[in-house]
This record gives C-alpha cells, sequence and structure tokens, in this order.
C-alpha cells in the first residue's frame, strides 16, 4: 500500500523521544522483469515487486533504522516505534558525536524520462528480440553456448524527514546485451555486447534496447569467441596499454569510485571490502593521477542510471569533481560523513530499496574525455596492447593494488592493431597507474555505462551506478 | 517470523491461484525473517538495524514449462496477480529438457536442531553491551575494533501440487570483528545457531594485531608454502559454488567438473561435499523444493562426483537430485549452500612447525574466480593478518599479497589439514556457509603485494 504525505508526516510527528534529532520515513515499490534466452529457448522470465518501507531515526548520538515488507499503516507505526527502540540501544556502544551538515527542505518530484515504457512492451516482443539476436550466433560446433538478456527496472520511492522534505521519485531502466560461449577441448572463451552480465544499462525505455542493435552486433560476438579459441595468450610483462571505454569505466569504478567514498576513507566500511588510501589529510594535495585524469561524480546526467533527483538523505543530485588535472580534490559524502572534512553533504546517500539503510553510494562517476581521437593515440604507440570489456576484477583492502582481466586484447604494433590476443591481464598500483596516464581519447570514445550490481554494506545492497569514460593511455603497465 | 499456519495459509492460496491461472503443477516458498544487524567502526556502534520481512515465491508448471514470480505482498488479489505472471512467464517459455515433475516423493526429513530460543529474542540493548565491552577491553591494547554483528530468526515454509508441506524455524547468529592496531590488523569470525560471542572474538582478533606487532618484512613474489585459516579457504570455495559446482556452471560448459565425473582431480585428502545434517555446522532439513538434505559428496578423496543441481537441472542433466535448490527458478539450477570440508589429522601449531618457509593466512580480500574457469584460476590479495614463517616458526608481519592461483593446481597440492573445523559465514547465503579446516598447500602463486602510496 501507498502511503499517502498526511500519513508519513503523521508518524514523524508521533516520534516523541526527547533525544530525537532527526528522522526520515522512506517507502519503495520496486518491480522487476528479465528475460533471457539460451541457445534457442526461453532459460529465465521471472518477475518480482518488492514493497518496503525503512524509518530512520537519530536519537542522541545513537542511530537506529527499522524496515518492514508490510507497508500498511500499522506497520509503518510499529517500524517507527522500533527504529526507536534500535536508537536507544545504539547510545550504549555509540562512541562518537553525530554531526549532520545543513540541509534545505524540499517538496518535489522526479522523474527518469523514457519513450516507450518498458512494460508496454509484449513479452513476446522481447523474446522474439533476444531470439531474432542470438539464433543466428549458432552452428558452429565450437559454440556451446549463445544467450541474450533483456531487463526492465522501475523504482518508485517516496522520502519524509523531520527536515521538512517531502519526495516523490521514479526510475525507470532498461538494459540488455548477447553473449557466445566457445569452447575447444579444454580452452573456454566468453565474449559478451555491450558488456557481461545482463549488459548495459540505462535510464530508458524500449527504445534503449532498440539502439543496442543486438541483432547486427551478435555476430561479431559469435565471431570474436571463436577467434579467441587460436589467439595467442596475452604475454606477461611490462609495456603500453590502451584501455577501451567498457573496461576503462569498471577501472573507475574499481580505483577512484570506491576509494573516494568519504565512509570507506573514514573507516566505515572496512568489515567487508575494505578501506581506502585516500585519507581526508591527502584533500587537495594529492597526486592521484596525471594532469590528463579529471574525475567527476556526475549525478545529473539525463538517461544514466546512477542519476537521480535526490539522495535517501534529501539532498540535491550534484555535480562535482573528485580528481581535477590529476589532483586529489573531493569524496562523495552525505550528511552525517561531511562535516568530519568541513564540507556539506554532496548527495550520494543511497539504499537499494527503503528496506535498507543508505549509505554513501556512487552516481556517475565519469572520466572526462581529452581531446585525441582514439585513432590517434593508437597510431602514436610504438608498441602496446589495446584490452577491452571486464572479464575479472580484484583489488585490494586499501584500493591500491589491483588486477583486472579482459575478454579481449590486440596486439599494437607501430600504431597499428595487430593480433587478437587472449585471456589479457593487467595490474598496478593505483595513483602510479593513474599518473601513467598520458593521453585520454576524446568525446567520440566516450561512453557512459550502467552497473546495476554494484555491491556494499552489510546486509550487501546492489546499487545501480554508472561511469562514463573514454578510452585511454597508460605507459609501462605491468601485463600477465 | 510466521507461524507454520500463518506460512502454510498463504501457500495453499498461491498454489489454488496457481491452479485456477491453469497450471498443471505448482510450488511455492513462503520465507519470513526478523534479522538485526549491528555494524561497528572505529570502536563506535554506527549503523544499527532491524528488518522484518517476507516474501513469496510462486513457481507455476504449464506444459512443461517454468514459470516464476514474487511478491511481498499476501492478500488475495496481490496473490492472484502474482500467480497470473508466473502463469505467463511459463505460457512464453520453452518446455523443460526431460523433466519428470516437481517433487512428489514426500520422504521424511531428517530430524535437526535448527533453533535457539535465546537467539531469537536476543534485545538490540544486550547487543550493544557486548559491543562495548569488546571496544572497552580492546583500548587498553590501543586496539579499535571494525566489524558486523548479526542475529536472526527466520520461518522457512515450502508448498507443492502434489502434497509436499515442510516448515522450519531456524535462527543464526554471526560476526566479523577486525582489531586494528598500529602496525597491522587481526580478523576473527563465526557462525552459529545460537548467538556467538563478540567478546571473544575481539580477543581473538586482537592477538591476531598484535602479534609481531613490531616485526615487519618484506617479501618478494612467488610460490610458497602457505598456511590458510578457514575464512581463506571459504572464500575460494565460495567462488566454486559460481564457476564450478552449480548446475549452470556444468551446463555451458565453464566448470572444470564438465568431463571429469569419476575422475580423480585434484588430491586424495581433500573432500568437498554438501552437508546440511553435520550437527557441527548449521543443521538445515530441506532445500526449496522440499527435499530432504542428505550428504552429498561434490568432490570425494579428490574424485569429482556430481554437481549441485536442482531438480529441473538433475533431469536435464542426468544426475541424481541433490536437495539444493535455494532459488525456485534461479539461473544457477543449484548451489551447495552448506560447504563442507573434511578435516584432518593435524593441528595448526603442527601444520606450522612444518613449514620451513612459508605464509600463514589469515583470510582473503576481493577473491575473483572469472580469470579461467576450467582450471579454477583466481585472484586475490591477503589481509588482517599475514605472516612470515620461517623454520617452523612465524616470525614477522607481511604486507598484504596479490595472488593468482589455479584452485584445482592448489588442491592437489594440500600437505596438510587439521582435524579442527571452523564456520563461516557468506554474504549470498543465509541458511548455511562453509566449515573448513586449516589448510596447509604448497606453491601458492604470490604475484605482488600492497605497496605504499
Amino acid at each position: 500500500m501507498k502511503p499517502t504525505r498526511s500519513q508519513l508526516e503523521d508518524i514523524l510527528a508521533s516520534l516523541r523521544d526527547p533525544g530525537l534529532r532527526y528522522a526520515d520515513i522512506r517507502w519503495t515499490a520496486t518491480h522487476e522483469q528479465h528475460v533471457r534466452v539460451r541457445n534457442g529457448e526461453v532459460e529465465t522470465l521471472s518477475s518480482t515487486i518488492d514493497r518496503a518501507i525503512g524509518v530512520r531515526v537519530l536519537v542522541g548520538d545513537g542511530w537506529g533504522f527499522a524496515a518492514n515488507s508490510d507497508t500498511s499503516e500499522d506497520s509503518l507505526r510499529r517500524t517507527a516505534r522500533r527504529a526507536v527502540e534500535v536508537a536507544a540501544a545504539s547510545n550504549i556502544a555509540s562512541t562518537q558525536r553525530v554531526v549532520l551538515s545543513d540541509i534545505e527542505p524540499h517538496v518535489a518530484t522526479w522523474a527518469s524520462s523514457f519513450e516507450i515504457d518498458p512494460w508496454s512492451i509484449p513479452i513476446e516482443q522481447k523474446i522474439e528480440h533476444l531470439l531474432a539476436s542470438t539464433d543466428p550466433m549458432r552452428g558452429d560446433d565450437r559454440i556451446h553456448q549463445v544467450s541474450g538478456d533483456i531487463s526492465c527496472y522501475r523504482q518508485e520511492k517516496i522520502f519524509a524527514s523531520t527536515a521538512g522534505s517531502y519526495i516523490e521519485q521514479t526510475t525507470t531502466e532498461m538494459g540488455g546485451g548477447v553473449e557466445a560461449v566457445a569452447i575447444d577441448g579444454s580452452e573456454f572463451q566468453r565474449r559478451t555486447y555491450p558488456n557481461p552480465f545482463g549488459g548495459d544499462f540505462q535510464a530508458a525505455g524500449w527504445e534503449f534496447i532498440e539502439r543496442l542493435d543486438l541483432p547486427r552486433k551478435a555476430l561479431g560476438v559469435r565471431d570474436e569467441a571463436l577467434a579467441l579459441l587460436t589467439a595467442p595468450k596475452a604475454p606477461a610483462g611490462r609495456t603500453d596499454l590502451i584501455i577501451g571505454s567498457a573496461q576503462l569505466a569498471l577501472q573507475v569504478h574499481e580505483s577512484c569510485g570506491h576509494p573516494t567514498e568519504l565512509d570507506r576513507a573514514m573507516g566505515l566500511e572496512i568489515s567487508l571490502a575494505g578501506g581506502s588510501f585516500l585519507q581526508p589529510s591527502m584533500l587537495g594535495n594529492f597526486r592521484y593521477g596525471s594532469e590528463h585524469v579529471n574525475i567527476v561524480g556526475d549525478a545529473t546526467v539525463p538517461g544514466s542510471i546512477g542519476s537521480f533527483g535526490f539522495d535517501d538523505d534529501g539532498v540535491p543530485a550534484q555535480r562535482f569533481h573528485l580528481i581535477e588535472k590529476g589532483m586529489f580534490v573531493g569524496y562523495l559524502t552525505g550528511r552525517d560523513t561531511a562535516p568530519a572534512i568541513g564540507r556539506k553533504s554532496n548527495g550520494t546517500v543511497r539504499a537499494e530499496t527503503a528496506a535498507r539503510i543508505p549509505i554513501i553510494r556512487m552516481t556517475n562517476i565519469n572520466l572526462e574525455p581529452g581531446t585525441t581521437p582514439l585513432a590517434d593515440i593508437i597510431a602514436d604507440t610504438k608498441r602496446g596492447i589495446f584490452v577491452e570489456t571486464n572479464k575479472s576484477w580484484s583489488i585490494d583492502d586499501l584500493r591500491l593494488n589491483f588486477q583486472f582481466g579482459c575478454e579481449v586484447a590486440y596486439e599494437i604494433e607501430n600504431g597499428r592493431l595487430g593480433r587478437m590476443l587472449k585471456n589479457p591481464l593487467y595490474t598496478g598500483n593505483t595513483p602510479e597507474f593513474w599518473r601513467s596516464c598520458d593521453a585520454v581519447a576524446d568525446r567520440a570514445s566516450w561512453q557512459i555505462w550502467g552497473l546495476p550490481n554494484c555491491g556494499k554494506g552489510d546486509p550487501m545492497q546492489t546499487m545501480r551506478v554508472a561511469h562514463g569514460a573514454p578510452a585511454a593511455r597508460f605507459r609501462d603497465v605491468e601485463m600477465g | 517470523m510466521r507461524t507454520n499456519a500463518d506460512s502454510f495459509a498463504i501457500l495453499e492460496s498461491a498454489l489454488n491461484a496457481a491452479n485456477a491461472a491453469g497450471a498443471s503443477e505448482a510450488d511455492a516458498v513462503f520465507e519470513s525473517t526478523d534479522q538485526n544487524i549491528s555494524r561497528f567502526a572505529n570502536s563506535n556502534l554506527h549503523q544499527n538495524m532491524s528488518e522484518v520481512s517476507a516474501e513469496l515465491t510462486l513457481r507455476v508448471i504449464v506444459d512443461d514449462a517454468m514459470g516464476v514470480a514474487s511478491t511481498t505482498v499476501f492478500d488475495a488479489g496481490e496473490i492472484a496477480r502474482t500467480a497470473a505472471l508466473a502463469r505467463e512467464a511459463a505460457k512464453h517459455s520453452d518446455a523443460l529438457q526431460n523433466f519428470s515433475g516437481l517433487y512428489r516423493a514426500n520422504e521424511p526429513l531428517p530430524e535437526v536442531r535448527t533453533f535457539d530460543d535465546a537467539t531469537a529474542a536476543i534485545a538490540p540493548a544486550a547487543k550493544a553491551r557486548a559491543l562495548r565491552e569488546m571496544f572497552d577491553r580492546g583500548s587498553k591494547f590501543n586496539i579499535q575494533f571494525a566489524g558486523a554483528y548479526g542475529t536472526g530468526a527466520s520461518s522457512i515454509a515450502v508448498a507443492n501440487s502434489h502434497g509436499i508441506r515442510r516448515y522450519c524455524t531456524v535462527t543464526s547468529s554471526d560476526a566479523t570483528v577486525i582489531a586494528i592496531g598500529a602496525n597491522g590488523s587481526g580478523y576473527a569470525t563465526a557462525l552459529d545457531r545460537a548467538n556467538v560471542d563478540v567478546v571473544t572474538l575481539g580477543d581473538e582478533a586482537t592477538f591476531k594485531a598484535t602479534l609481531c606487532k613490531d616485526t615487519i618484512e618484506d617479501i618478494e613474489p612467488g610460490a610458497y608454502d602457505v598456511i590458510l585459516e578457514p575464512p581463506a579457504t571459504a572464500e575460494v570455495v565460495d567462488w566454486m559454488n559460481l564457476i564450478t559446482l552449480s548446475g549452470s556452471a556444468y551446463d555451458d560448459g565453464s566448470s572444470f567438473f564438465v568431463n571429469n565425473i569419476g575422475k580423480q582431480v585434484v588430491g586424495t585428502n581433500f573432500t568437498l561435499a554438501d552437508d546440511a545434517l553435520d550437527p557441527d555446522f548449521l543443521p538445515f532439513p530441506f532445500d526449496l523444493e522440499g527435499l530432504p538434505k542428505r550428504r552429498v559428496a561434490l568432490i570425494e578423496r579428490g574424485i569429482v562426483r556430481t554437481p549441485a543441481v536442482d531438480k529441473v537441472y538433475a533431469d536435464r542433466l542426468g544426475f541424481a537430485p541433490t536437495a539444493t535448490c535455494w532459488n525456485l527458478g534461479g539461473t544457477e539450477h543449484g548451489s551447495a549452500f552448506h560447504l563442507s570440508i573434511d578435516g584432518g589429522d593435524a593441528t595448526r601449531e603442527e601444520l606450522i612447525r612444518s613449514t620451513k618457509h612459508g605464509i600463514w593466512v589469515t583470510r582473503f580480500n576481493y577473491v575473483n574466480g572469472l580469470l579461467e574457469p576450467k582450471t579454477a584460476l583466481m585472484t586475490g590479495t591477503t589481509r588482517d593478518g599475514t605472516f612470515l614463517i620461517r623454520d617452523g616458526e612465524v616470525v614477522a608481519r607481511l604486507p598484504n599479497l596479490r595472488w593468482t592461483q589455479s584452485i584445482v593446481e592448489a588442491f592437489s597440492r594440500i600437505e596438510g589439514l587439521t582435524r579442527e573445523r571452523r564456520r563461516v559465514a557468506t554474504w549470498y547465503n543465509h541458511f548455511g556457509g562453509t566449515i573448513a579446516p586449516v589448510l596447509k598447500i604448497g606453491g601458492w602463486n604470490f604475484t605482488g603485494k600492497q605497496s605504499a602510496v
């Protein structure tokens, strides 16, 4: 049941604990539909609707959060009382003062845009589109599996707070992609378009699936999977590396997005995926990358799944630099962390649904394009490797030492792309790596990539974020 | 947590709705959970959460094709709408290969103890007091703690159109504690049906954080003998669930089990089972298709036996059912949620004493198993306590190290296992986890290290 504004404001007003400093209530209804075809058959066709309420209160210096999948008014009142009880308990083991940055009250509605509602497209059409894309990929005995995915997502959210805000938001998203698995003996190769794990995602409607042009791209995916079976292995050793847009987006995610989360830098996420080498004392005086490296957090990019109107603190979406001409200048912050660095929240606190506590999450963390065409960067590279499309990712608990594997690589010899190479791995130290960046390609190769599966928090929250990136060149990188 | 009667009333409504929608068979799962998680960092309780949730998942079979839908609202109208969505999904799906129908044998369930009243009733204030005691103890050693401490109680009910009715209540508690000192960190974890002792975990993590705190050495990448604590091994076998053990990994050809059933693939001293009946682990009586749990050897004394499959993929692939469905209609088609590695006859101290030059690893960080799944080539780093062993003694702390290692090869070089085993939780699995001994493995391939900024 969708609560009314007066119900939520009435419940907020009923919270009477004398130590209450702040409270908010969220309600979400999350609709998801997933269609997957595999080897000419519909393998998955699932539909879920998740509804939840969450109440967050700050009593003294103790936070309390309670949630329930029962969204009735009676449940809302019980959940609010439970949040106050939990906050009271927190004060027993709370040892630090909670300071919230100032906020203006907002009464607003916001919705992402789309041309063709994902749910207006019949299931038959989605299946036919995927079968038409993937069936032509079959036929070679070495192609063990072809598959295609289409996903639809819509979240309706209401936020009300004791700061006087009442905000309704709706996000509609679509994603899709295709994959080919080729096997020959013990050789196993997977190639995807436009990205693995369900493809690419945008805040859009069916028109995004049409723009992906899966039927036309699929045969190239098959051909590359087959070619990888017999391609030589990417060599180990140090070399110049050009990273394509899709892979560089994940590099930004792991080695810039996560380490610039202020809660991580303050040690608040150590228990799960670790901390950050980017400490507050380095803000404004640490050279993270070369002068070519400009990375922004921008929750206002139209059509991206990292965009929104307001975060789950009720702070408006913003654009700001994290890395400016290579210098570390900013963090992703929330109301309860920004004061630690003397700043106001820049609006990056979100939760997967109302059943989860809001924490700092990436928005659209984008590497800004440079001025050189990618072709000119390749032409300017005497000897090196070009890699594209992520296959594996791993980074240490301070976001320093990383290793990435890609689906495909190509030799670069005397300024020209040469042989295809399989199983490329590259590794490095985050600031050394970004300082070695000597060319960032122009907007022609820049693309924003939706990642709907960023994990953080406990219980684990899967957040929808995005990264814009062009291709870029890095000198003297360790491969293998 | 809902009662038996409440749960089955919802499930009956779902099965009736499926029948009315034209399903020839149907099954449904209703799960309700009361979960409380306290997260702490810098010896401060900063996130304290309480969640009550319930979800119904309905699967229908129409003309041997399957459709699945789920909801968190349980009135008659919403359940009918959910059944219609599942029916619509089945209508557009292809017939399941070799499908022999939903489970109907209705064998008796094993009797296992799954519920602890005291854990279900624990109040947020009691947990906060335990954390405060741990924080105060750590401050005497200049230790700051970070981690999470969870308790929960759930009811799980399964029903299908062949008369299968299963219901179980279960409690769980788990904690991870990281102790952070001036020169390093330590880690301890516990998982139980009863409330875990977070103060004792704090002491254990403090020991690791202060061990060799004034002796820090460096080491060059290369192959070293390793002593792996259970949390490290658990992260590796968790990844095997995804890339090796599941029905889908077998079917898509990526698992090294393919063409190796019945063959010796790793060392004879390695046995990996799905075992929800072991009273020392986390007992649970049935899977979500209603099949009684039993011990299933996945790798037995080095010989590959079977992937973990749901009934749909047991039929499709020609394996005996393994009672390992934890997601109706899920794309993994089976997961081993009670991963049990047999112990050996050594002690941890004996394994360390037998090591001339090696590395003692407390846990791994950010393992990824997608590099080359056919050999289970994985990468990751160490964290929260990596120690140098020289001439059988732990002599120094080491920086966090990166490794890249084929797990097939590593499990062929196990040189010793402890008799004692410990339980480790996994984030994606609240039914079970992993129970593992300490392993000594020869020639683990370290490829880099965490260097300073």
